[in-house]
């Protein structure tokens, strides 16, 4: 799946947890340097928040109109 | 990435655990209480017997599950930590209970020093978790319409408590106040500007997350608890100036208000993605059902002042919405937070490096399923008690207490299970 802000996308709408952030994580392992991936979620993932800062990464968030959080991730 | 996995700051499980363990305990009392006490409990809404079994409900469980629920969320939706979760939890827990126990012997015994007493003992309580949940959410922005809902739900918290000690205090000094007019008006700050914005603040996250449903419109999730708030605050202002026509219509507003909210859950629950009718889903169906007929005749009763002196009237709607309403979409919560909790504290003390169960094996849909129907025996007796309560009083009680101690069994059973495999993987991490 792509979408305009990033090519690298977990779609984890629709995902019991602890998926998405596992998918997430997994995907993080993955990018090259300077590569952004793309998280959307129906909720904003504090814990998530806490292990990116620790790690050394950034995130910025966006809620759309239809209640998904859009969560860029780079480092 | 296993060490990435771990979720740091997650608060000890003792610490949400002992809340939800005694919660079933207290709606066990008031179901034996109906059961004991019979029809004459149920003769009005003012009756103190049944005053009492109600504040078992809304302080004993609902309070009870709530604010310490809200100890393990807080970090998870909102990122803010309580600075020494453990240490809140047991003074918490302790004056919680101990305040729900005094408040149920002062209506039942009408005793004006017991009231007393429960009023201070929740006040202080509940006032100490204000400021310990106002400290872990300073500097904390509203960043999604979760984390203002639960900033709003403590205004109505405070706002709810404040009113019931003043209430308390009115009768345990025999002060002259419009006790009625004050009654109905704490009712719709517990129920609406506090339970009620702190479920929808939740609902934003946990319907999508537990039963894979689209989010709710972001619009709607930023204004919903504002509008809760703003009709109460208005509600408040009529009282204050005696205004009734304004008190009627906001009584109606904000029932319309929570009818247009669980319509709203209803329709999303529609297009869920799991094909599975699980017991949480089962549970908030039966709430979203038992809610809009209760705020229904909420409404109705503030368009027709006359249908509510029918002193059935209040009691239906009370039982629909405290026990159909409330307690359904709490259970349903608690089944998916118990064994979910238990399996990521399980995971983290195995450090990633030993099997964990799956939360089935900790708590079975199978059983759940099977305490639900139970509820929903509760839930259709005791409404149908406050028409006939000369039949079916002491049933309705029965089948509370017995939906109440099963829900007690299984998440007791949750507890050991889990106890057991901790032990398991302690043992197996020593022997590697």
């Amino acid at each position: 799946m792509s979408h305009p802000k990033s090519k690298h996308v977990v779609d984890a709408r629709y995902l019991e947890p602890p998926e998405p952030f596992v998918r997430t994580m997994e995907l993080l392992d993955t990018l090259a340097p300077g590569e952004r991936m793309l998280l959307l979620l129906f909720r904003e993932p504090h814990p998530l928040y806490r292990v990116l800062q620790k790690n050394g990464y950034s995130h910025e968030t966006e809620l759309v109109a239809d209640g998904t959080f859009e969560i860029l991730i780079w480092r | 990435m296993q060490a990435l996995l771990s979720f740091d700051k997650a608060p000890p499980f003792a610490a949400p655990l002992r809340f939800f363990l005694t919660a079933p305990l207290f709606a066990l009392a008031a179901g034996l209480l109906l059961a004991v006490a019979g029809p004459s409990l149920l003769a009005s809404r003012w009756v103190p017997g049944l005053l009492g079994a109600t504040h078992l409900i809304t302080v004993g469980f609902m309070m009870q599950v709530m604010l310490g629920a809200l100890i393990q969320i807080l970090p998870v939706v909102a990122g803010a930590n309580l600075a020494s979760p453990l240490a809140t939890a047991r003074w918490l827990h302790a004056g919680l209970s101990a305040g729900a126990v005094l408040l149920a012997c002062a209506f039942l015994f009408v005793v004006p020093s017991l009231f007393t007493a429960a009023a201070a003992t929740l006040g202080v309580t509940v006032a100490g978790f204000l400021v310990a949940t106002g400290r872990a959410l300073r500097g904390v922005p509203s960043t999604s319409p979760t984390i203002r809902g639960l900033k709003l739900a403590l205004v109505g918290l405070a706002g709810a408590v404040g009113l019931g000690v003043l209430l308390t205090a009115a009768l345990a000094g025999g002060w002259a106040l419009p006790l009625l007019a004050l009654t109905d008006l704490h009712a719709a700050w517990a129920l609406g500007a506090w339970a009620g914005v702190l479920l929808v603040a939740m609902a934003y996250v946990v319907v999508p997350m537990f039963q894979l449903t689209p989010g709710y419109p972001a619009r709607t999730s930023w204004r919903f608890p504002w509008l809760i708030l703003g009709l109460v605050l208005a509600w408040s202002v009529a009282v204050a100036i005696g205004l009734d026509p304004l008190v009627r219509l906001a009584q109606g507003l904000t029932a319309l208000a929570g009818i247009a909210f669980a319509a709203l859950t209803l329709r999303l629950q529609a297009q869920r993605r799991r094909a599975r009718t699980d017991a949480t889903q089962r549970f908030w169906q039966i709430g979203l059902a038992s809610v809009i007929l209760a705020l229904a005749m909420v409404s109705t009763a503030a368009t027709w002042p006359a249908v509510a002196e029918e002193p059935a009237w209040p009691l239906v709607a009370g039982a629909l919405l405290l026990v159909g309403g409330f307690m359904s979409f709490i259970v349903g919560m608690l089944y998916k937070i118990v064994p979910f909790l238990a399996w990521l504290h399980l995971r983290n003390c195995g450090d990633g490096r030993m099997p964990v169960p799956n939360m089935n094996r900790i708590l079975g849909d199978a059983a759940m399923q099977r305490q639900c129907l139970a509820h929903l025996l509760a839930v259709i007796l005791l409404p149908a008690a406050a028409i006939r309560p000369d039949w079916l009083a002491r049933p309705a009680g029965a089948a509370l207490a017995l939906a109440s101690g099963w829900l007690f069994g299984n998440l007791l059973l949750a507890t050991l299970r889990y106890r057991r495999y901790h032990g398991e993987i302690m043992r197996g991490q020593a022997a590697t």
